[in-house]
């Protein structure tokens, strides 16, 4: 049904105040009066509306307020539910337009003016308006909630200030540009205020939408909106009427009129169900699950897929902090780590090959940095992926002053014998694993590893507070593709620069140099500069080694072959992040 | 104790003291050292030790040959073009053992050929070494924390089933908070507190003491029921009347009433003990990685996919079991004789 | 009457101290229920600071003590950190599954032992006696998860009984007797892996306390007055051995309570399992005292009414 022009223009005001002043509950009689939809049409080959999605998730989501932190559950949960104005395409890895349908940048790169889409409804049938969105970003900005979202808002260390600009348009003013741009708009839901705004103003703002709250309660602009949830068992979402992306053939979307999560903690069992058919999508396969239920995958109508490597990077460090209160055992060994040529014999020891093949049976990619090849945009194709090679180790070692006694241990200068421990998080068996190879490597080199897992607080404990540990496996997952996403990382000031915290300044040149160029990215809107510096930032990270980098996972899901336009990709979320365009083959 | 059991108790001892030895001795039994990794070989079935070479005569040699695995390590396929003789007392890796250090083993083959007589895990160790050094720290721990529950519970059970009154009431009090207490959060905050520099195994013994000392409850109440009834019984009470002391009584008359209970308990705790190790491991209060212990080589079991395609993984648990057994049944012929029970 | 009085302060005094103790040990470990926000970089540590006031998770543990005692008095249990709900209203949904499931295996557990037991120790020795005591220390050789990991490849072969869950997806919809026997045969698996994790012990405990009621010389006078040996051995010989075996009963449901916590992980049985479970690795702390005040009022009842059964059966104590 498209409108024409001036009809909307003639009504937009009037509609708009009415929209806003009347608030209503899904009520049939304004929906002559709103303005229509202005749909977003996807490019996606049409489907065939109708049927189920039976989903396993390995954890209960906690709560379905998207301004309370969440956990991984609630996140995919709660992103079926809700929209945002401008949303990064998991597969182009690129922001399209989402609730907003246009926008503009000005030329100094500090203003962002966006128009949102008319005659946009909740999923209880109440407009989403421009004050919707004011609304919205008040609650992400409020600095008595806490959201865990509100840091992304703040740019050079001002909050971003959000303005109407007009029935349709919002205006985001900023302190100075900012390289990733628009991007930072995606996953900021857009929160209806005629349920949330009394319980705001009352201060229970946290307490909203739990678990326990009846679906009347929640409404979002998502796909999909609340239905039943058994708490241990299931969590049903219904088809959104009022969602706003048609396909094709002018269909409304989604396809698919119910979306069930069944909670599973134990992936095996996840996996028989998935074998048995009663589970339609499985994803965070482990490669052994992977490759067992692969077997007979095609008999049973299954596709078991490999989505290439994720995002999540694993590496070793070592501790580097001066601080003065570290024990004397680690200030000792610390002369050790601190040489560059010491951490680039350990780099060219260990055997990422053969962690490839024995940890995630050659589900996963070696790295030599921290952008993996799932990467579009940023990965460095001319950075060095050196091999392994324990004679280059060995000779790296004898050029900085260590030698070896004769029952092959290695001596420093001082001819103490190298040895150290690596402190890795036990609840994770893949990277104790991964230590496990790393301390047979280095035995071949001479020097004894002793592997102390630890509970994970107490890990964190060690390495974020009392710096009382040697070296240590960690793993990090980037939040976006953009690299600007993990500057607190390589920011000497930065609060994750794991390997040397709490610096006002950097310690060393290449660090200064790093500073320098992630903060020049933050703020340089041309695409291709900013590729230059992350490139030079990337060599910089290779040359140094703070991060020994070592292997990458794949994304490896299980499907049923019937459900159409499904396609794993490396952001989150892998499986659903076209939720609203899945549906059931006929044949 | 007649003919029949003394050759009974004989023959079992002799069993448990072979499975023991082949446990202390692992650095003579095992042809390899449990932390080499041969990753070319990732979970290798165990090698096919043949006795018939090729032409199809049988040898009193046994010999095995060589395999390889594909990309990622499955569908080993032997290859027939050599073949390596077993040999025996033959020189290999070095080993420690009473302080001296040894490198003879009791069988092996010469490189490149490998005997993996249980195969291999996902490293490419052998399971067979892996599983005979891990009995000595699995065996250990379940006695050491068994003896310590029992001795903690026995003493105090029978305390509070003795002597009753506001003792037995203080004990059991005690007993009830000990058992419903979540100790899990003080052994992650001892486990984070110990030094770094510790060694791995110490750190676990720490970890094995504090779970034996914290397990006395339930064996203290089964005493103490025991103790209570016992304490009434008319021969106690004449006892008593001849001028009997209290140690005299417990120990003559309330102690051998209390053994059933006691040794029925030690049989079962050893065997849970060894695999709560399973769950220590688990959340990663374990022994650091090369070390085996039956514990964290039954975790790398704990997956459908490896359940089913590696099923000799399960040798620790087989390598286990005996061991019980030989407990259970000492155990009971043990029993039997302190009870005074007819068979 | 006074005996039972001062029992039942026993109970609140071990509640107050079990707290107390719980507290502190949460206390001791290092980490908190943030520590995941901690190496997100694109969090900020003065969010996550501005968090832990909000949580009062900054506080030290005595005055975090004392703010759950204070809300204990209004009637209820605590604030889950992760769910941003009272604890006590997620704790009782799943409870009402794990006692059912914990209750029906320590019944079917004790059945079974207590046959099979009895039937072992009148027939000692014998080669049926031993293989059931190779079964038991086999069980025992067999750690939990791996017999899980067994019972859900049967299921999955045979594809009699269902792979896990309480009930099917379409629960709703059916019949009562459909529902019923959904239920049950989901209620299958969970049920087996219990009562095979029990077994171990109470067989043996049964059948040794049983040989040695056997001993007692009035049986023998009994059998001289040409008792039947079926009633000798229950009504007799039983009530003797029952000693050690009530303290037993009073175990039972406390460590069924406990290693149902694996089981429903495993097998997705909607209890307090999966629940706890991840509230402990993620520090939740008030949802685990909640849930360790609840399974330590079912295990400190379970010796309680132990105790006062002991009492009532074995007059030989009540005179001293």
């Amino acid at each position: 049904m498209i409108f024409s022009g001036t009809t909307i223009r003639r009504h937009a005001s009037w509609l708009a105040l009415l929209a806003i002043s009347v608030p209503c509950r899904g009520a049939a009689q304004e929906i002559s009066k709103k303005p229509p939809l202005e749909f977003l049409r996807t490019e996606t080959p049409a489907g065939i509306s109708g049927g189920r999605l039976v989903v396993s998730l390995s954890a209960e989501p906690k709560t379905f307020n998207p301004i309370v932190l969440a956990d991984d559950a609630s996140k995919i949960v709660v992103g079926s539910l809700v929209s945002d104005l401008i949303h990064i395409n998991r597969s182009s890895q690129l922001p399209e337009p989402a609730l907003a349908k246009s926008w503009s940048v000005s030329p100094d790169g500090r203003k962002y003016t966006v128009n949102l889409r008319r005659g946009l409804q909740f999923s209880d049938g109440h407009p989403l308006t421009v004050d919707d969105v004011l609304f919205s970003f008040q609650l992400y900005l409020d600095e008595g909630l806490h959201a865990p979202q509100r840091d992304l808002l703040i740019i050079n260390d001002k909050p971003i200030v959000v303005k109407k600009a007009g029935p349709e348009t919002i205006v985001f003013e900023l302190s100075k540009p900012y390289g990733p741009g628009v991007r930072l708009f995606d996953s900021f839901a857009i929160l209806p205020r005629h349920l949330l705004e009394s319980k705001y103003r009352k201060g229970e703002l946290g307490q909203a939408w739990t678990t326990a709250a009846a679906p009347a309660e929640l409404a979002g602009a998502g796909p999909f909106r609340f239905k039943q949830y058994v708490p241990g068992q299931k969590l049903v979402l219904e088809r959104n009427p009022y969602y706003w992306k048609v396909d094709q053939n002018n269909n409304r979307l989604p396809y698919l009129n119910e979306l069930v999560f069944l909670f599973i903690a134990n992936q095996d069992a996840a996996s028989l169900r998935f074998q048995s058919g009663e589970i339609d999508l499985l994803s965070h396969l482990t490669p052994q699950n992977f490759a067992s239920l692969a077997k007979h995958a095609e008999a049973r109508g299954l596709r078991l897929l490999d989505g290439g490597a994720s995002l999540e990077w694993n590496f070793l460090f070592f501790n580097l902090n001066d601080n003065k209160n570290l024990s004397h055992e680690i200030t000792r060994k610390q002369a050790w780590f601190s040489s560059i040529a010491f951490r680039q014999a350990v780099a060219s020891a260990v055997d990422r090959p053969g962690m490839v093949r024995l940890i995630y049976q050659g589900k996963a990619t070696a790295i030599w940095g921290p952008v993996t090849p799932g990467n579009k945009a940023w990965l460095d194709a001319a950075l060095p992926q050196p091999g392994r090679s324990t004679e280059r180790a060995r000779q790296l070692l004898r050029d900085a002053g260590f030698s070896w006694d004769r029952n092959g241990a290695l001596l420093d200068s001082r001819q103490q014998q190298v040895q150290f421990s690596i402190v890795g998080a036990s609840s994770n068996p893949e990277r104790m694993s991964m230590a496990t190879m790393v301390q047979e490597d280095l035995r071949q080199i001479g020097i004894h590893v002793s592997l102390v897992p630890l509970e994970f607080g107490a890990l964190l404990h060690r390495i974020l507070d009392t710096h009382d540990y040697e070296a240590c496996i960690l793993g990090l997952g980037s939040g976006d593709t953009d690299p600007n996403a993990d500057s607190n990382v390589w920011l000497s000031n930065g609060e994750t620069h794991i390997w040397n915290l709490h610096r006002k300044s950097p310690s060393t040149p290449w660090e200064a140099e790093i500073d320098d160029l992630m903060n020049k990215q933050a703020s340089e809107p041309d695409f291709e500069k900013r590729k230059k510096e992350f490139d030079r930032v990337q060599q910089l990270l290779a040359a140094n080694e703070p991060l020994i980098f070592l292997v990458s996972p794949h994304v490896l899901v299980g499907v049923k072959s019937k459900l159409g336009n499904f396609q794993p990709v490396v952001m989150d979320p892998v499986d659903l992040w076209n939720v609203d365009e899945l549906y059931w083959k006929t044949k | 104790m007649n003919k029949m059991q003394h050759h009974k108790l004989f023959l079992l001892t002799m069993v448990l003291a072979v499975l023991h030895a082949a446990v202390i001795f692992a650095g003579f039994v095992a042809p390899y050292d449990p932390a080499t990794q041969n990753r070319e070989f990732a979970f290798a079935p165990p090698t096919k030790i043949h006795f018939t070479n090729s032409a199809g005569q049988f040898t009193w040699r046994p010999f095995v040959r060589s395999s390889k695995g594909d990309e990622v390590g499955h569908s080993y396929r032997e290859d027939t073009s050599e073949l390596f003789p077993m040999r025996f007392f033959v020189h290999g890796d070095r080993y420690r053992i009473a302080g001296m250090s040894m490198s003879v083993h009791l069988f092996g083959v010469d490189a490149p050929g490998r005997v993996f007589t249980l195969g291999t895990d996902s490293f490419g160790r052998d399971v067979l070494s892996r599983a005979l050094y891990g009995g000595q720290i699995s065996l250990l721990a379940g006695l050491v924390a068994t003896a310590i529950t029992l001795l903690i519970g026995t003493f105090l059970g029978g305390l509070a089933g003795f002597y009753g009154g506001w003792l037995d009431d203080a004990i059991m009090r005690v007993a009830d908070l000990f058992l419903a207490l979540p100790w899990l959060y003080l052994l992650f905050a001892i486990r984070a507190f110990l030094p770094l520099q510790m060694e791995p195994l110490q750190a676990f013994l720490v970890l094995v003491v504090v779970i034996g000392t914290v397990g006395w409850a339930r064996p203290a109440r089964l005493v103490r029921g025991v103790v209570l009834s016992a304490r009434e019984r008319n021969y106690v009470h004449a006892a008593r009347g001849f001028g009997a002391s209290d140690g005299y009584i417990v120990w003559r008359h309330i102690l051998p009433g209390a053994a059933g209970v006691i040794v029925t308990q030690a049989i079962l705790l050893i065997p849970q003990y060894v695999m709560a190790e399973i769950t220590l491991s688990f959340l990663g209060l374990g022994v650091g990685e090369p070390v085996p212990t039956w514990g964290n080589m039954l975790n790398a079991l704990m997956q459908m996919s490896v359940l089913q395609s590696y099923w000799w993984m399960i040798a620790p648990a087989l390598l286990a079991i005996p061991f019980f057994l030989g407990y259970q049944f000492l155990g009971s012929l043990w029993g039997e004789q302190v009870a005074r029970v007819k068979p | 009457m006074r005996y039972i009085l001062r029992r039942t302060l026993h109970l609140g005094f071990l509640l107050l101290g079990v707290s107390l103790l719980s507290f502190f040990f949460l206390a001791l470990a290092p980490g908190n229920f943030l520590d995941n926000l901690r190496l997100n970089p694109q969090i900020s540590t003065e969010t996550v600071a501005a968090l832990r006031v909000q949580y009062g998770l900054d506080q030290s543990a005595l005055m975090q003590y004392f703010h759950w005692l204070r809300s204990l008095m209004h009637g209820d249990f605590g604030f889950s950190l992760a769910y941003n709900q009272q604890a006590s209203a997620l704790l009782l949904p799943r409870a009402r599954n794990t006692l059912l499931l914990t209750i029906t295996a320590a019944a079917v557990s004790w059945i079974l032992s207590l046959a099979v037991g009895i039937w072992a120790a009148t027939h000692r020795n014998r080669f049926l006696d031993r293989v059931i005591s190779l079964g038991t220390t086999t069980l025992l050789g067999i750690p939990d998860l791996l017999l899980l990991l067994l019972l859900l490849l049967l299921a999955a072969r045979t594809s009699i009984l269902p792979v896990g869950g309480m009930v099917s997806l379409d629960f709703e919809a059916m019949s009562f007797t459909q529902k019923c026997t959904d239920l049950a045969a989901h209620m299958m698996l969970p049920l087996g892996a219990l009562v095979l994790g029990a077994l171990p012990t109470l067989v043996s405990h049964i059948r040794d306390a049983m040989s040695t009621a056997l001993q007692e010389p009035f049986l023998m006078a009994g059998a001289g007055h040409g008792i039947s040996r079926r009633r000798l051995v229950l009504r007799y010989a039983l009530p003797v051995a029952a000693n050690p075996l009530i303290s037993l009963i009073g175990f039972t449901v406390g460590a069924l309570l406990s290693g149902s916590l694996l089981v429903e992980m495993v097998l997705g049985w909607p209890g307090l399992g999966p629940l706890l479970l991840e509230a402990i690795m993620s520090r939740d702390i008030y949802l685990v005292i909640g849930a360790v005040m609840f399974s330590s009022f079912f295990l400190v009842g379970g010796t309680f009414l132990a105790d006062l059964f002991l009492y009532w059966n074995d007059p030989r104590i009540r005179v001293g």
